[in-house]
This record gives structure tokens, sequence and C-alpha cells, in this order.
């Protein structure tokens, strides 16, 4: 059995009488490259702040590599954090966000992991942070959390503001280090088309739940849609443990479901889903999508 | 840490000590003038003379001093600049410390590293408290030089303002300012609110226990004297003085804020004593002061200073304890 980088039982947290993630239950293997996805508001930032340390849950617990992300030294040095609109000291350059980082990490660190990925971008070390662009920043951003030499990196949108070739540059980026270092990865985004690509583990969070986590292969196997005759809602079909979303026209039922077996494959036409179908029709049953959630 | 405070400080550094440069500017030269005045004009040897005994023969300096006054008198307005330092300390050096990390969503970068938030804030404190501290402690010594004529020409050290900026106090204004600046960073999240709310604490803060608190340190004493006595209070002993008055025979107090002088000196002591006593009887009558010596000054200092500490303390670790829920 692979060791579990990040492991979160029944965790929950509550601002007032919302809560921003509740009963999240979810173990992530060592390894993979987990992509974070759900609508604006479910609950993202809430899981990886309470992932790294910066959030105290209110129910249950989380563990990095077993460890207690809030009290443990060491679950901090193995952590690496890329946070929301990738926050630098605009007035620092490149070089010293390094020095600082080396001051920061006695417990590991390595200047020339950062320094070498910046001089491969032919990103400037002298110059102050914020004159560069907003994609330059990220890879900056990028450059210090793997400096750390994190065993779990986490990152909270870091595409979201940036333009598509930087985003583009960030994901071969970011794809390049994981390879090269083995790290665990767990990449939010709303941007589901970004992490298709790379990601080979997959997380949905919904109205602050935990709707899916599984490896993405898994879930395109188990997954698919039927396309037969008018079947009921609510009808049993043979072989199908889960009717995820359902389309009727006068004669035919389109089903995207979760199989437990094989189907009936004279009465229906069985055909593959993507990933972005299969997350779509998950955030379409639990609530009534509204036109940001069907977008995102 | 230590690195990265100074790197992030530095610029407030820099201006501080141009700030505290050009109050220096203006404040040596007058200082300078007004205390060679002091002596040139043969003041500070009279008052020498004079002592600080309570009860004194008044004599020469008065005029002497009235001239110093006329002169230098309205300089102690500068008192007041003085006065405001400290809460400077809080506003531009304490609140921004949390608050602008949080605005800027820095903290998440700086609080995912090696090392715990709690060390982060409590080496920021102490680093950003011990440079003030310095600071603080030359302020105090700068300003008690600058007063020192002004003072000892009546004002006394005990007095609100003058006991302000000299002494220990400020060392415990200034780092109360910082502890309030930082929590109400942690309260406010946002720099420009932080300034603001630790600006308004720190003046009810300190006019609360300026007003309300340091009067009752030590009680008071009084001082009496009767109206024909040879000598009188001495304006120059640096009492901090909450009332006087003259009191009949029956203890009224027949005339408030007034002193009555029927001695000796002025000639006809007796018929000066029958017309006041027509006035105010019945007799004897007595002046009268309640009053704070100045050799409590130490004393007072170190009560206001140690309640300014003990705020500190207990602010810093409310600050410590939000930092922990930030996210």
């Amino acid at each position: 059995m692979t060791e579990s980088a990040l492991n979160t039982e029944a965790l929950g947290k509550r601002y007032g009488q919302t809560w921003a993630l509740r009963d999240c239950s979810l173990e992530l293997p060592a390894g993979r490259i987990a992509a974070l996805v759900g609508p604006n508001g479910a609950g993202k930032s809430t899981l990886l702040h309470l992932a790294v340390g910066l959030l105290r849950p209110d129910t249950g617990q989380v563990r990095v590599f077993g460890r207690d992300p809030r009290e443990d030294p060491d679950a901090r040095a193995d952590l690496g954090f890329v946070a929301q609109d990738t926050p630098l000291y605009p007035d620092f350059t490149a070089a010293e966000l390094i020095t600082m980082g080396r001051r920061l990490n006695p417990r590991g660190w390595d200047d020339s992991i950062a320094r070498d990925r910046l001089a491969r971008l032919g990103l400037p070390l002298d110059k102050r942070v914020g004159r560069l662009s907003g994609g330059q920043r990220a890879q900056v951003a990028l450059a210090l959390a793997l400096a750390k030499r994190p065993r779990l990196l986490l990152l909270d949108e870091p595409v979201a503001a940036l333009d598509p070739l930087a985003r583009h540059e960030f994901m071969q980026a970011l794809m390049g280090a994981v390879g090269e270092y083995g790290t665990t990865v767990l990449l939010s985004s709303h941007l589901l088309n970004d992490l298709e690509r790379v990601c080979d583990h997959l997380v949905l969070l919904h109205t602050s739940q935990v709707r899916l986590s599984a490896p993405v292969d898994d879930l395109l196997a188990s997954h698919c849609r039927l396309v037969g005759p008018r079947t009921p809602d609510g009808a049993a079909v043979p072989g199908v443990a889960e009717v995820v979303r359902a389309s009727h026209t006068e004669r035919q039922s389109t089903l995207l479901v979760r199989t437990d077996g094989p189907v009936d494959e004279n009465r229906w036409t069985v055909h593959q889903v993507t990933l972005e179908d299969l997350v779509l029709a998950h955030l379409g049953t639990s609530a009534r999508p509204t036109a940001s959630e069907v977008a995102a | 840490m230590i690195w990265l405070t100074w790197r992030q400080h530095r610029k407030q550094a820099l201006w501080t000590a141009a700030a505290l440069l050009a109050l220096a500017a203006v404040l040596v030269p007058t200082g300078l003038a007004m205390r060679s005045t002091f002596q040139d004009s043969g003041l500070g040897a009279c008052l020498r003379a004079l002592g600080h005994a309570e009860l004194v023969d008044n004599g020469g300096c008065e005029a002497l001093s009235q001239r110093f006054g006329n002169k230098y008198d309205s300089t102690a307005f500068l008192a007041v600049l003085l006065v405001l330092l400290p809460v400077l300390a809080g506003v531009f050096l304490g609140a921004p410390l949390v608050a602008r990390e949080v605005e800027n969503g820095t903290h998440r970068l700086v609080w995912t590293q090696g090392i715990s938030r709690r060390r982060w804030i409590l080496t920021k404190f102490g680093l950003v408290g011990a440079v003030t501290l310095v600071l603080s402690v030359g302020y105090a010594l700068g300003a008690a030089w600058w007063l020192e004529p002004l003072a000892d020409n009546g004002l006394g050290r005990l007095r609100y303002l003058v006991f302000d900026v000299q002494g220990i106090a400020p060392i415990g204004y200034t780092l109360f300012a910082v502890a309030l600046g930082i929590l109400a960073g942690t309260v406010a999240r946002r720099v420009l609110p932080a300034m603001g709310i630790s600006l308004t604490a720190f003046i009810a803060v300190r006019a609360l226990v300026e007003l309300f608190a340091r009067p009752y340190f030590l009680p008071a004493k009084t001082l009496t004297y009767a109206i024909d006595s040879p000598l009188m209070a001495n304006r120059f002993a640096g009492s901090w003085i909450y009332q006087e008055g003259v009191r009949n025979g029956t203890g009224a107090l027949v005339l408030p804020d007034g002193r009555i002088g029927c001695g000796p000196e002025g000639g006809d002591s007796a018929g000066c004593l029958a017309r006041i006593a027509q006035d105010y009887g019945p007799a004897p009558l007595t002046n009268w002061q309640e009053y704070q010596p100045a050799d409590r000054f130490w004393t007072f200092q170190a009560i206001e200073t140690g309640i300014f500490l003990a705020l500190t303390v207990l602010l810093v670790t409310v600050a410590v304890r939000r930092v922990r829920r930030i996210s």
C-alpha cells in the first residue's frame, strides 16, 4: 500500500453558522497529481488552508504524511504552498525572496532549485517582483515553493489570473518539476481544461462537501453515458450503481451513470465520457446548479 | 527571521531616523538657547540657592523667573508634539505589521514556510519593540534635557505633558503603542482601519490613565501654613498641585485657587490679618494646598510604566492568539 500524502477525516470548518467545508474525508496517496475541482465557494481554498495548517479545523483532523500540519514542524517542512494570486512581497527581488526562503526554512531548503528554475526561464533575479508580469510572479512563487523540497505541494488556483500562454507555461513548469522530484501535488482550479491533461487523481468539492475523490482512470472507467429507450427516473438499470444525471426526450433517455457491472448493450448504446462531462454531471446532481457553476 | 524583519522594515527605520533627526534639528538649538538664557540670566543660580524646600522665603527669583517664562513658556507647546511620538510608533510600525501581510495575502506565503507563526510574530514584535525601546529611551533623555529649564522654572516634572515625555514612561507608552497597533492589525486585517483603531485606542487608554488613575497612584499630601507665616509655598519645588486655596477657622475653603500672604515683610501684618478676617473669618486663616511632592516623580514613573508594560504583555498575548486564527 502506498503512503498517504494527505489524509482527512470528517474534516470541517465553519465560519459563523456557515460550513465552508463539512465532513470531508479523503485520502491522497503519495505520488499523485490531484486536481481539486469545484465551483467558487465550494470550499477548495478552505481545504487547502486546512491542509497547509493556515486554518484550524472545527471538526475532524487533517494529516500530511501522518503529521498535523498545524502543530508539527516536520509537517511544515514537508509542505509547499502556492497561495491564490501567488502573493509575494512586491518590493523584494527574486534573489531576496530566495534568501528569505533559506532563512525561514532551516529544516530544508535548496537555493539552487529556485535559482536554476528562474535562470532557465530567463527571469531576472535582481528585479523587484512587483515589476514582473503575473505569469513571471507565479513562476517565482512556484520556484520558492519547490526550493523547500516539499513532499506535498499544494497550489490554490495558481493559474486563475494568468493569460492562456502563461497558464500553459506554468503548468509545464509545474509538471516538469513534479516529474523531476516526485512530488505529490494537489492543485485547485475551476478551469478543468488545464487539469485534465496533467492530473491522475480528482477531488471534486461541491457545496462544502466531497463529491468525488478517486484516480482519474478509475473514474473514467466506471462512468459512461448510456443512450437508450426512454426510462423513467428512479427505475433500476442493471449494472448501474448510480444515475448521476439523466435527460430525456420523448422516446429516448440519456443517462450519465456510474457502473458497477456489465450493462445490457442491446438496450443501451454506451459512450465514453470525458472528465469534464463527469464533473459537470456530478455538480448538477446535488443541487440545481447556477449559471456560474455550470460555467465552472 | 531577523534578516526578513530588517529587510521588510528597513525603509521604515530610515524614515523614523530621518524624522527624529529633523526633530532634533529643532529641539537642539532651542534647547541650547533656553539653557544658556537660564544660566546667563542668573535664574539657574537663583533657583539653586532657593532650593527645593516646600516652604521658602520667596525672594528674588520671581522677577528672573517671569522674564524667562515670558520668553520661553510658549515653546513648551513643543512638548505636545513630543507626547504624540509614541502613538506614531503604534500607527506606523505596529498597525501594518500583521495588517499589511493579511491585506496583501503575503501571510499565506510567510506562514507556510518552515517556522511557526508564533515565532514569526514574537520575533517581529521583539525586534520592532527593541528598536522602539532604544528610540524611546533616547527620546525620553532628549525631552528631559530640553524641558529641564522649563520644568525648573516652576512647571515641575510631575505636571501633565512634562511627566509624559521623560523618565521611563515613554518606554511603556511606545511598547504599548506598538503592541496595540499589532493587535489592531489582527482585528481589522487592513492597514488603514488598523491605524485608525490603534490611534483612537491609544489616545483613549492614555487619557483614562492620565486623568483617572495617575492622580490616585499615591494619596495626595496637604500643605498648610498660616497666612502670616514668613514662609510661602515654594513655586519652584516642582510639586504637582491638585488644589489650593485659603481655609478659615471652620475649615471652609473661602478663597479657592488663591493664596494670602500677610507676612512680616509686607509691613502691617496685624492690620492685614484683621482685614482678611473681616472678609473671610473666622480666624485662624491658613493657606492650604493638596499636592504630590516632586520627590515622588520616579515612583509615579514606575507605576505609570508598569501599567503600560502590563498592558503591552496582555496585548501581545492576545495578538499572538489572534494571529494563530488568521488564515
